[in-house]
């Protein structure tokens, strides 16, 4: 009797056991779907919250591409060219007089006038570095000697004896001695030299480089597309031989 | 012919395939809208391949009060994404709303196409995807009815 009652108890409480597990099952499961419910709506908000930021960056950033585009493919009437301005093709450059690989490149964008002369429109711009001490100054030299019409004159000049004025303290003295080396009223280019329009000019022509995101000098864009030079005349006359064709 | 008349008929007899598709058409036709809408604040003009976008975009028709149709197209198609993930999360029954939406997106969609066809003479890519999703949504939420209606 004893033994079979302790047996029924057993037996009921191996019952209750049950129960109770099975209650804990679905208590879990609920507590799952619960989970798994607020993670699907946080992951339906993030793709959606996901894709509509993508689609903001990528507009807005083609935006501002498009933007510097059409500003460089403009020639404008303060731009000093050199060659055909009718030409198809166009060559602007961001360049800097202290910069040595400006000066290196001088030489082949010499070549590259001469030899497809006005097939080919050269534009200069300026974007003097703040790391070069004279590179300011230099820009209002080739701007005074523009104003007497020898810009691509003292432009050449600057290049090819940079390193002569580089590193002077007083580099108005040497580029006054071009002016007179280039036959220019020296009175006048020492006054444009000193005008606040010529500094303006220069400093206007830094903000736009900077507004365009240049990044280093010598920066040529072709058509109004930037193009990587790898610094042989070969291979820069085949870019723009490509662009004549 | 046949064999893509039974394949077409299956397709649209699968319940859970249907509402796959509605859901991934949904959101494409969400990111389309969005990617109008955004170009219209942003005022640019996105790339089209074969014609002119801008003639359409920037059209009389391309806003009302001011505000682009591209984004009460982003807000129906949203909801209509809300409403099927809804209908599996918590009463299949709530998909039936769909069937008030889809009717009034497609004929929109029609005016739409007209517009550009015979009034701008132009057509613009973005809006012709927009116009061929509600179209199948449309076609999509009558079958989902039927399907409903002959389960019970």
């Amino acid at each position: 009797m004893e033994i079979k009652q302790s047996h029924r108890l057993t037996k009921e409480e191996k019952k209750e056991l049950r129960r109770q597990e099975k209650l804990m099952k679905k208590q879990n499961e609920i507590k799952k779907r619960r989970y798994f419910h607020i993670f699907l709506w946080l992951a339906i908000f993030f793709i959606i919250g996901g894709s509509v930021f993508v689609i903001i960056k990528t507009v807005s950033d083609k935006g501002n591409s498009k933007e510097i585009k059409s500003d460089v493919v403009k020639i404008s009437s303060e731009d000093w060219v050199k060659g055909n301005k009718e030409a198809k093709v166009s060559l602007i450059e961001y360049s800097d007089f202290q910069c040595p690989a400006c000066a290196f490149y001088h030489h082949i964008l010499k070549k590259i006038s001469e030899e497809f002369n006005d097939k080919i429109v050269i534009v200069y711009r300026h974007f003097p570095l703040p790391i070069h001490k004279n590179a300011k100054s230099a820009a209002y030299a080739a701007e005074a000697a523009g104003r007497q019409g020898k810009f691509w004159e003292m432009h050449d000049m600057l290049f090819e004896s940079q390193t002569e004025w580089e590193r002077s303290d007083n580099p108005k003295e040497i580029f006054i001695r071009y002016a007179k080396l280039l036959n220019l009223d020296t009175e006048k280019f020492s006054q444009d030299f000193s005008s606040k329009d010529i500094e303006r000019k220069i400093e206007s022509a830094y903000q736009d480089a900077v507004r365009l995101k240049i990044l280093y000098t010598p920066t040529f864009f072709l058509n109004g597309k930037e193009v990587k030079a790898s610094g042989d005349y070969e291979s820069f006359k085949n870019i723009i031989l490509k662009a004549v064709e | 012919m046949k064999v893509l008349k039974i394949l077409f008929l299956r397709l649209l007899s699968s319940y859970n395939l249907i509402i796959f598709l509605f859901l991934v058409l949904s959101f494409i036709g969400f990111i389309d809208s969005v990617y109008l809408t955004v170009n219209h604040y942003f005022k640019t003009i996105p790339p089209c391949s074969v014609s002119d976008c801008g003639v359409v975009l920037t059209s009389k028709y391309s806003t009302i009060f001011n505000i682009p149709v591209s984004l009460f197209g982003a807000i129906y198609y949203i909801l209509l994404f809300i409403l099927a993930v809804l209908s599996f999360e918590i009463r299949k029954e709530i998909i039936r709303f769909v069937i008030v939406l889809t009717p009034l997106g497609f004929l929109i969609s029609l005016y739409f196409v007209y517009v550009q066809i015979f009034i701008l003479r132009e057509i613009c890519f973005y809006c012709l995807i927009s116009a061929f999703i509600s179209t199948i949504l449309f076609i999509f939420s009558f079958s989902i009815i039927r399907i409903l209606e002959t389960k019970n």
